[in-house]
């Protein structure tokens, strides 16, 4: 017999509320987890049995690799009970700086593997009601087990942070490159611009949308070769994408001639010296959104394509198209882009390319040499990169263990579901099996 | 079993988060030890990710679950569980359902965070009473599954989430029995559990 009186649902305090729709989502997840979970497992299987078929390897010998791999899978299970911490990585170097934390170059204290590791501040987060897209750059890093996305291995939290760990890619990122090349050759933004539609046509065939392609997120990995990463993240919110932002703005700012009337040189200095200021600031810049991102109206898939032109303006002119003193310019250029998109005479280049409209031919380009070698001495060179000081890392101030559940009780489990391992990244000690490598 | 009127905006929710815990994933095939891996380490996992989704289960019912509504840890009239500890309870000690709780939690917390219990190492191997362990953290476990039935269902079912719960019962349990994991003693209460809306695993 029930002994309790059940209390209705609208006497249910907000907070139980949204712990009851955490719970169901929480063992939602867990179970659609489940099912992938098995599948991969399965998959890595008949990889393996694949791979030995192709070897032609005795029967004895697939014996032994199949214990192995066991093994493996074994060991794989033990790694998802560890709790990883910052302590688990030693921190090397700053590597880059966003709006909502930093990029380090870090090493795996007992495997000695390099990655990046991404660190974001959960209160900046919750005030700005960044949770959401946490979320979906965790998923879309997770989901896609592509070579054009940045790959993730580990994610786990503190009080303060959240972490994810993911591919260090040593080339650095195309804000850089640009900050550092005058312009790029005919040949060069071909190459880029080439793989970037390969890369963005792979998130789409996920069913994503960036909405926040700009050469901050276009990394580059040892061979030169693009990958993309931060998905709508942060900058999904960032106020560059939202209207009312420049709607509140004072008009007449008068500030904008002085730049209207430089030459190009001069304008691409200037937009270079300003750059990275731009890149670290929460407003964002609004220079490779899309019109219709700012619009109320919805948007597609083509908003990303939009973003991609602007880089190639970027890449053969110097600056982009829309590039002013001010956010609020920038974002009125973008919106009457008609006549604000103009060639400058004194840069030449082809009228092919100011098409912008590119065909490219879906070979695989990763084999062929990329458009501007990458130069790295060891695994932890970061000379791609900028300088950046040295900073404490965001330290939790109450040691607390990473058990879920304490972070449960101390109610951010709106994080809850966040801690990921990924096989790959777990069981790599040493070499890592070819059968488990993503094709190359 | 709780029906809802079909067309009925809890009905379509319900079917909803049915088809998301049940799609795929025949469950009883899902904890069987896969070929050549390690038994204690395949559990050790189970036996933590059934912790953390108990845990959260109980954390949705438990503003009613209070020393008033519930001053006896029990399944129903006819089972009453003690606790007993190594600590402050070295005798079985009739408990409110919420102490209780509390008590239990943290002392699984306590054994799946021992490194001894636990190892997360590789290599380091898990102490040869590891299973034993573990029975008592199952038997301990379901007794939370066995007190939100009887004693919370109707919460449970306000709240929508009896497929939710449901279907992780229905995963315990076939883990259990797989792997012989609970006397069968202690699965008794599910005789009138079934009554009151929990599945059938059988
Ligand atoms: N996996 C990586 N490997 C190497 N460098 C990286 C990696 N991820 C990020 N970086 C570097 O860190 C910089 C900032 O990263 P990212 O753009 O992801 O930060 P962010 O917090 O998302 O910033 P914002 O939200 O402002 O875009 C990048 O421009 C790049 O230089």
């Amino acid at each position: 017999m029930a002994m309790t009186g059940s209390t209705p649902c609208s006497s249910m305090s907000s907070h139980t509320k949204e712990r009851v729709t955490m719970t169901k989502v929480t063992l939602e997840n867990f179970y659609s987890n489940l099912i992938a979970q098995h599948e991969e497992r399965e998959m890595r299987q008949k990889k393996l049995e694949k791979v030995m078929e192709e070897e032609g390897l005795k029967d004895e010998e697939k014996r032994l690799r199949r214990s192995a791999h066991a093994r493996k899978e074994t060991e794989f299970l033990r790694l998802k009970r560890t709790r990883l911490g910052l302590e688990d990585f030693e921190s090397l170097k700053v590597i880059g700086r966003g709006a909502f934390g930093e990029v380090r170059l870090v090493q795996k204290k007992d495997t000695g593997h390099v990655y990046a590791m991404k660190i974001l501040r959960k209160a900046d987060m919750l005030e700005k009601e960044q949770v959401g897209h946490i979320r979906a750059e965790r998923d879309i890093l997770v989901e896609a087990d592509s070579l054009w996305v940045v790959k993730m291995f580990y994610s786990f939290q503190d009080k303060l942070n959240l972490y994810l760990i993911m591919e260090f890619l040593p080339g650095g990122d195309m804000m850089t490159l640009l900050m550092k090349k005058d312009t790029l050759t005919e040949e060069e933004t071909q190459f880029y611009i080439a793989e970037t539609v390969l890369a963005i046509d792979s998130i789409h065939q996920l069913g994503f949308i960036h909405r926040d392609i700009k050469p901050d997120n276009l990394l580059l990995d040892s061979k030169g070769h693009v990958k993309l990463s931060d998905f709508g993240l942060c900058t999904g919110l960032k106020k560059a994408h939202r209207t009312e932002f420049y709607r509140n703005l004072n008009h007449s700012l008068p500030s904008d001639f002085t730049f209207q009337n430089m030459n190009s040189k001069r304008k691409a200095e200037t937009w270079k010296r300003n750059r990275r200021q731009l890149a670290f600031s929460t407003v964002g810049t609004p220079d490779y959104i899309a019109p219709e991102v700012f619009m109320q109206t919805g948007y597609n898939k083509l908003c990303d394509w939009w973003s991609l032109g602007v880089i190639m303006y970027e890449m053969l002119i110097g600056y982009p198209p829309f590039c002013s003193e001010t956010p609020q310019e920038t974002y009125k250029k973008v919106m009457n882009w008609k006549e604000t998109l103009t060639f400058p005479p004194e840069v030449p280049i082809s009228e092919k390319a100011k098409d912008l409209i590119l065909r490219y031919q879906r070979t695989f380009p990763l084999e062929r040499p990329a458009a501007i070698s990458i130069e790295i001495k060891s695994i932890d060179d970061t000379s791609n990169f900028d300088e950046f000081p040295e900073s404490d890392i965001l330290k939790p101030t109450v040691a607390t263990s990473n058990h879920p559940d304490t972070d449960y009780k101390n109610k951010d489990w709106v994080f809850i579901n966040y801690t990921y391992k990924r096989f790959e990244g777990l069981t790599a000690r040493g070499a890592i099996p070819s059968y488990m490598k993503a094709a190359k | 079993k709780r029906k809802f009127e079909p067309g009925t905006q809890r009905f379509e929710l319900h079917k909803k988060a049915q088809a998301s815990l049940n799609a795929g994933l025949d469950l009883k095939l899902a904890v069987q030890l896969p070929a050549g891996e390690e038994l204690n380490d395949w559990v050790a996992v189970h036996v933590v990710d059934f912790f953390n989704r108990v845990n959260l289960i109980y954390g949705t019912i438990s503003d009613g679950c209070t020393e008033r509504s519930c001053p006896i840890m029990s399944g129903g009239p006819k089972y009453e569980y003690r606790w007993q500890d190594e600590n402050k309870f070295r005798r079985p000690t009739a408990l409110s359902a919420p102490r209780y709780m509390d008590l239990l939690m943290d002392w699984i917390e306590v054994q799946i965070n021992n490194e001894d219990v636990f190892p997360t190492n590789v290599g380091t191997p898990f102490p040869k009473n590891f299973l034993q362990v573990v029975k008592k953290i199952l038997s301990r476990l379901f007794r939370v599954f066995v007190h939100v039935y009887i004693h919370h269902f109707d919460r449970i079912a306000q709240l929508g989430s009896e497929a939710h719960v449901n279907t992780c019962y229905k995963h315990f349990y076939y883990f259990v029995t797989e792997f012989g994991l609970i006397d069968t003693k202690e699965l008794e209460p599910l005789v009138s559990m079934e009554r009151r809306g929990c599945p059938d695993p059988v």
